[in-house]
């Protein structure tokens, strides 16, 4: 079973072609319930957010699915081949993997570290289990993603700091404020950064939102657009200064409209309580040796693109270790993987012994039928220990091959040695439904792949 | 005997510092394990000495400062399970070693004369202890107060922002803390000084009653104390004094509160020489 990654994401795709192919507003599980019934796709999930589409799968033969996803992902969103392909990148098994692991701990984010993506791709996997598309492949990989986001967070400083200029701002009202709730906040002048900035601050709990403007009617019309903001006539700016935690500058004006005189007595009248002064206007709205005043903290758009960057720079002075984070869970799954591999052959090599011991007991019936009920099963139960005590360690040491060529070879050597025909054993297994492959198995054998798992373990606790 | 916890103390300390630079959940956790440890195992050093003198340890200076170390480091761990904020225990933490070695290097002789037999003289002790105990929270509150508004002042946003509560919270904390230590600093004066006098009437004899006075170091350090925490809790804002000022009369007032504690105990004051 190989696992399958096709997609597109905003490192290969510009805007409108990830807009045209947008899973999440035509239905995640409706495009799973589509993709299921093509036959060369075991598993799928379908991870769709505004940065990428991916179709992650779980199949047979990796070129035939690839070919059966593309065609879907056109097909499903009505467009041609030649405009979806050219976007398209792909890979395989651990690649695959690996690209998952870096996309759940924000790796492959357009924003380094940025936090939602890791719920995006639990909303994925909810998806495909909800459109019961996922498979234990899938499944496990899924978990393994969420295992290596949740450590990248914890254990990497790759998700923190604010690495916007409006979020570098509340995360500094917050700071010093601790909660925006009950905080007021002053807009001076009428301008789409003070807008936006004094919107941000609205949404993270800001209490009451005041906006001066040398124009009141265009300080109205703000406000309006801000929605539960109310705007004041210039003449009020001082009156509005002293009643303010947060004020956010943004005129045109040449000259700096606050000016140190000028905040120093509106300090005096709110009793030195901090004041958050952010100046986001070019020229300077507020002098800088305002900056000094005890219980002033100005900050103005330069101070907050710096910080913007040293968090940047954090954050990427930190991917090597969220990579290395990454590496380990891409091995765990590397592991669990060929320990799969090699579960065919261990299938083959029990079908192969159980049938001879059923033949040999068969052979022996007629000399066993002097024997009481209870000696015969007797005889049935030990039989059956020794075979599953001869396997045991050859299975255990199956399933421990750390390498894939060394399983390659192993299982090779054991299929030849036992003169196995694993094929049809896989075919079981990779089948999803346990109840399709027992069929195919006939009912009569006891060792389908269904209880394969459950064989060692009960032959160990026998010893 | 206060070895014991002394050594727990400090294994914590390494633990609290280890989590405040590092900050991983698993260290923070080990460390509050490793701090209850140290109170369990402090609060029965107090309770066997409890036992063994019959009143809570609190008559010579050094048990006073074993009883004190426990009584803050109860209140921090109170602090930190109702805020989930460890980053307070590197400032606590250290106070807590430090203070702790005076009573493990020099266990002290318990003094249990007549004169110091009765209630009023167990609420005076166990209330100033409390209240030092408070000062001692506002004051390492008060450190780091200012270091978290050195760094958003300068414009750098470093180490401190981002492992301090805000501002606001730890301006809101220090006032508490400031406020509930005046409570039990007046209510331990008040009682001290009703005590002196009943024991005037009764062990008039004794040298250290004969000093009680406004000239000894030891309660005239105590008055200006409260003087200076008077101002603080009740004044301090209204005259626009919050925040980083507010920050450092806290920690003027303890240094005050461990010069009274410390050395005058030691060795200036005879009115309370024990």
């Amino acid at each position: 079973m190989h696992l399958l990654l096709v997609g597109i994401s905003h490192r290969t795709a510009p805007v409108d072609v990830r807009e045209r192919l947008d899973f999440q507003a035509r239905g995640v599980e409706g495009a799973l319930r589509a993709l299921a019934v093509r036959p060369s796709v075991h598993e799928a999930v379908v991870l769709s957010t505004c940065n990428r589409a991916e179709v992650y799968a779980a199949c047979q033969t990796p070129d035939v699915a690839r070919q059966d996803i593309v065609s879907f992902m056109s097909e499903f969103h009505g467009l041609d081949r030649t405009e979806v392909l050219p976007h398209v990148f792909e890979s395989t098994d651990l690649d695959a993997a690996r690209h998952l692991f870096r996309v759940a701990s924000g790796l492959d984010s357009l924003v380094v570290g940025e936090p939602q993506i890791l719920g995006q791709v639990k909303e994925a996997h909810a998806a495909g289990n909800a459109a019961q598309t996922v498979g234990p492949v899938l499944n496990r990989l899924f978990h393994l993603s969420f295992g290596a986001g949740k450590r990248v967070r914890t254990e990497t400083a790759l998700g923190s700091g604010a690495v916007s200029v409006s979020f570098a701002a509340v995360a500094l009202a917050k700071k010093i404020f601790g909660d925006l709730k009950g905080r007021t906040v002053l807009v001076v002048g009428a301008g789409e950064m003070g807008k936006l900035t004094a919107q941000h601050m609205r949404s993270q709990g800001a209490h009451r939102v005041t906006i001066v403007s040398r124009t009141l009617a265009r300080a109205a019309r703000i406000a309006e657009a801000i929605g539960g903001a109310s705007a004041a006539p210039w003449e009020a700016l001082d009156a509005s200064l002293s009643a303010s935690d947060i004020v956010i500058t943004a005129t045109g004006a040449s000259a700096p409209i606050l000016t140190k005189a000028r905040i120093e007595r509106t300090m005096r009248s709110r009793l030195n309580r901090p004041l958050f002064i952010i100046d986001i206007a070019m020229p300077r709205d507020v002098e800088a040796a305002a900056g000094d005043i005890e219980q002033v903290f100005l900050y103005n758009i330069d101070d907050l693109r710096a910080t913007v960057a040293e968090n940047l720079a954090r954050r990427a002075s930190e991917i090597s270790r969220a990579e290395s984070i990454v590496a380990e869970e891409v091995d765990k799954f590397g592991g669990w993987l060929r320990s799969r591999g090699v579960i065919p052959t261990v299938v083959a090599l029990r079908q192969r012994f159980e049938s001879i011991r059923r033949s040999e007991l068969q052979r022996l019936d007629f000399k066993m039928a002097a024997l009481p009920p209870e000696a015969r099963s007797r005889v049935d139960e030990i039989t059956r220990l020794l075979v599953e005590k001869l396997l045991l360690t050859p299975t255990e040491q199956l399933k421990a091959l750390a390498d894939a060529e060394s399983a390659g070879q192993y299982t090779e050597a054991v299929t030849r040695l036992f003169n196995l025909q694993p094929g049809s054993a896989a075919a079981q297994l990779d089948d999803e439904a346990p109840a399709a492959a027992a069929a195919q198995a006939g009912g009569a054998e006891p060792l389908s792949s269904g209880n394969v798992e459950a064989f060692a373990p009960k032959a160990r606790g026998s010893r | 005997m206060n070895t014991v916890p002394l050594v727990l103390y400090a294994v914590a300390l390494v633990a609290y510092l280890w989590h405040f630079a590092r900050r991983q959940p698993t260290v923070g956790r080990t460390a509050t394990t490793l701090l209850v440890a140290a109170v369990l195992g402090h609060t029965f050093v107090v309770g066997m000495q409890t036992m063994e003198a019959g009143h809570v340890p609190v008559t010579d200076a050094s048990s006073a400062i074993s009883t004190f170390v426990w009584l803050l480091a109860l209140s921090y761990l109170y602090i930190e399970m109702t805020t989930d904020e460890r980053a307070m225990g590197a400032f606590i933490l250290p106070l807590l070693v430090l203070l702790q070695l005076i009573p493990a290097l020099d266990p002290g002789v318990e003094d249990r004369a007549e004169v110091l037999q009765g209630p009023l003289f167990g609420l005076h002790v166990s209330s100033l202890l409390f209240a030092y105990a408070s000062f001692a929270l506002a004051c390492v509150i008060g450190i780091t107060y200012v270091l978290l508004f050195k760094e958003i002042k300068a414009k750098h946003l470093g180490f401190f922002y981002a492992r301090l509560p805000s501002l606001q919270v730890l301006d809101t904390m220090n006032q508490r803390a400031i406020v509930f230590g005046w409570i039990f600093l007046t209510v331990g004066m008040v009682v001290g000084t009703i005590w002196a006098s009943q024991a005037r009437a009764y062990a008039a004899a004794d040298p250290r009653v004969q000093a009680m006075s406004l000239q000894d170091p030891k309660i005239f350090v105590a008055i200006v104390c409260w003087a200076v925490y008077s101002f603080e809790a009740f004044a301090a804002r209204r005259l626009g004094w919050g925040g980083r000022r507010a920050a450092y009369l806290s920690a003027l007032g303890f240094a005050i509160v461990l010069l009274n504690f410390v050395p005058i105990s030691y060795f200036l004051t005879t009115s309370h020489d024990f």
